[in-house]
């Protein structure tokens, strides 16, 4: 695989839009060609070559990897779009990282701030910290946001995490998030999605579920009223074909959309 | 010997959304004071008479020199401001709801030359209510159809006697209709509310929910309308028979609506409340004809959606900064920009940010060059670096107005603006045109 090194040269004032770094933008250019890419500071259209130290080289997009290094924290929309490759990223993440992602991995070192994997497509996308609000939602107004792919997050994700989640059964796409804790409106609107908690989830969570499965191995500080017991399990059977072991109660919901649903919301004994 | 008084009839009241548009002015000829006003709610004739001149109106553009206000001329005064906006790397303009649509719509002129973010008071008040509206849509009404056919009127998080003092008796309870001859008599008036209110006081049924738990307490009443036996015996301190209650007196009702304010958009679960009241009023609608209206606060808070709207594609925080409008309410909205202390110049239109922000954002705020547009010495305006003294919309002048419900109605001039005072639109095009050439343009 061949790698391809950036590193911030600059402390940042204002949020930097920096879509234009995904392996397909870099694919077959040569260092000075990545850094003529254009990126967006305030109300100034720069380039990368402004705020990164370039190194390596890259071959074709499924080839090509970008390690990302020094304080990212306020750097937007790193791997927008992305359809392969893979990106590491050494630090805390901006707004909108892997947002629109169809292929390839991110790994993000640190947290991540909010719309981390929004409208996700496919790929996969791995925060090894926590998460902002929106991991894996829809954009403000869309019916339809993730539709594919995986978002493992080992720490907490924030409010209204896959929102408005959409899978489709013949075309076996199984939009999956995992994570270590949630905070409130856990999988809002889902539409098939997938969910998995490690730990405690807050108040709210699979309102207005349409269908969908969200596994909870801790507690929920204050389960939705038109969720129903339907009883207990020893495991879980997950779409994607994964079982998840463990003494489980089911709730069926969320009976705001429908009397019979094929929402679950399984939350540890 | 007797004062000369001149009467304008007919006036729409630029206070709040209810936008009442029956006042009657009286003017003294000779020293061009309001001297009367009928019809009024008691902050609606506070305002008419706000605009006479006194210690609090601003008369005269004023900078700010070694800490202190120092009276200057307009053409300072703008180019002052316009060298802050030009030399400001991410300007963020806000505020536009206590103006009339013309102003709002050189507001969103002005956002576009500068590449600037661009928000107005929606993104603190009834943002969220748009944010669902997005998500689910939205069954809406005109007032004069609540006031001609309600018989259910709910008031929802919202407490119009002291927020919209005229709502009950000119269109949602009092007042009689086409088909509820009785008035209040042919009304039934629920109020859900933590705390009992003076209009829960008034009403027929309260309902007390508690604090920020409105959003189970509505997803309750939807799963029990949906023919569901719920597991609990309470939601959010509401028993189980009286929201059954509460479903069969909405169900057979002839016409209901629901009024929602503050206590829906401003409490924890924020759109998501009124997502799934929205949802709840549609899935009324197989049982009988329901609707919901936002209380609106600003006078013409929902005329800012609007012209941002047409003007831009969107309603509030908005984003000039890549050339093209981008809207993303949490990452351009006004309170969260300054949190992040993103922002390094503002311009603050017939707002006052600085009592309403939270203390962190409003922290930020005042650290870096701030102009603000006002008729009144405010919060905001102690601390601005420049003050351009406006003349108050509605009063002193014309203007277009969007009342709560989406009807605009013309707002009238009832006396000339005192001292050097200009209109907010007069300002702003000089500062467009000022802006305009120090960018070379």
């Amino acid at each position: 695989m061949a790698d391809i090194k950036l590193k911030i040269k600059k402390k940042l004032d204002f949020p930097l839009e920096a879509d234009s770094i995904t392996p397909d933008n870099f694919a077959g250019k040569t260092v000075a060609e990545i850094k003529k890419l254009p990126l967006y500071y305030a109300t100034k259209k720069v380039t990368i070559g402004d705020f990164f130290d370039v190194s390596g080289k890259s071959t074709e997009v499924a080839n090509t990897k970008i390690i990302i290094d020094g304080d990212l924290s306020n750097v937007k929309r790193i791997g927008e779009k992305m359809t392969g490759g893979e990106i590491e990223i050494n630090s805390a993440v901006g707004m909108h990282v892997g947002n629109h992602m169809s292929g390839g991995k991110i790994v993000v070192n640190g947290n991540a701030d909010d719309w981390a994997g929004a409208m996700l497509q496919g790929g996969e996308l791995e925060i090894n910290g926590d998460a902002g609000h929106y991991v894996g939602s829809a954009y403000r107004g869309y019916w339809q946001g993730m539709k594919n792919g995986i978002i493992k997050v080992k720490g907490k994700v924030g409010v209204e995490s896959m929102l408005w989640a959409k899978s489709s059964k013949p075309a076996n796409k199984w939009p999956t998030l995992y994570c270590g804790s949630a905070e409130s409106f856990l999988g809002i609107h889902n539409h098939g999605g997938t969910i998995v908690v490690e730990g405690d989830v807050d108040r709210c969570a699979g309102a207005d579920q349409a269908w969908g499965n969200i596994v909870i191995k801790g507690k929920v500080s204050r389960l939705l009223p038109s969720y129903k017991k339907v009883g207990e399990v020893k495991e879980v059977q997950l779409p994607n074909g994964e079982v998840i072991k463990g003494k489980f109660i089911e709730y069926s919901g969320d009976h705001t959309i429908k009397k019979e649903t094929n929402g679950r919301l399984y939350i540890a004994v | 010997m007797v004062e000369k008084i001149r009467t304008v009839k007919d006036v729409s009241c630029p206070f709040c959304g209810t936008l009442c548009d029956d006042l009657e002015i009286d003017v003294n000829i000779k020293t061009d004071l309001v001297v009367e006003v009928r019809n009024g709610c008691q902050i609606g004739t506070k305002k008419y008479f706000s605009s006479n001149p006194s210690d609090h109106r601003y008369m005269k553009p004023l900078i700010k020199v070694n800490g202190e206000h120092k009276e200057v001329s307009w053409d300072e005064a703008i180019d002052k401001a316009a060298d802050i906006l030009v030399n400001a790397q991410r300007p963020l303009l806000y505020g536009f709801s206590s103006t009339e649509c013309e102003a709002q719509s050189k507001g969103v002129e002005l956002a576009e030359i500068l590449n600037a973010l661009l928000d107005n008071t929606a993104s603190v008040c009834h943002g969220p209510s748009i944010l669902a509206i997005q998500d689910v849509g939205a069954s809406l009404a005109t007032l004069g159809e609540i006031k001609n056919r309600a018989d259910t009127i709910i008031f929802w998080g919202s407490n119009p006697v002291h927020a919209h003092p005229r709502h009950l008796s000119r269109y949602s309870d009092f007042i009689r209709g086409y088909f509820r001859t009785d008035g209040r008599n042919d009304r039934n008036i629920i109020v859900v509310d933590p705390r009992n209110t003076h209009t829960a006081q008034i009403a027929d049924k309260y309902i007390k929910v508690n604090p920020s738990e409105d959003y189970e307490l509505i997803q309750a009443i939807r799963a029990i309308l949906r023919g569901n036996e719920l597991d609990v015996k309470e939601v959010s301190g509401v028993p189980i028979d009286d929201i059954k209650e509460l479903v069969e007196e909405l169900k057979s009702c002839n016409f209901g609506v629901v009024f929602f304010g503050m206590g829906l958009t401003q409490s924890l679960a924020h759109h998501r409340n009124v997502d799934t009241a929205i949802r709840l009023v549609a899935e009324l609608n197989d049982y009988t004809k329901f609707l919901l209206i936002p209380m609106r606060g600003h006078y013409n808070v929902a005329g800012a959606n609007q012209v941002f709207t047409w003007n831009t594609g969107y309603p509030y925080s908005i984003d000039f900064s890549r050339g093209f409008p981008r809207y993303n309410p949490g990452e351009f909205s006004s309170v969260e920009l300054l949190l992040r202390d993103e922002v390094d110049a503002a311009l603050i239109v017939a707002s006052d940010p600085g009592s309403n922000f939270p203390a962190a954002s409003v922290k930020n705020l005042f650290k870096h060059p701030l102009i603000s547009i006002e008729p009144h010495k405010t919060p905001t305006s102690a601390f601005a670096d420049v003050i351009l003294p406006a003349a108050i919309a509605g009063i002193e002048c014309e203007g277009t107005a969007y009342r709560m419900d989406g009807v605009p109605l013309r707002l009238r001039k009832v006396k000339d603006p005192p001292g050097e005072t200009l209109s907010d639109k007069e300002i702003l095009e000089r500062l467009i045109e000022k802006v305009k050439e120090k960018m070379g343009e």
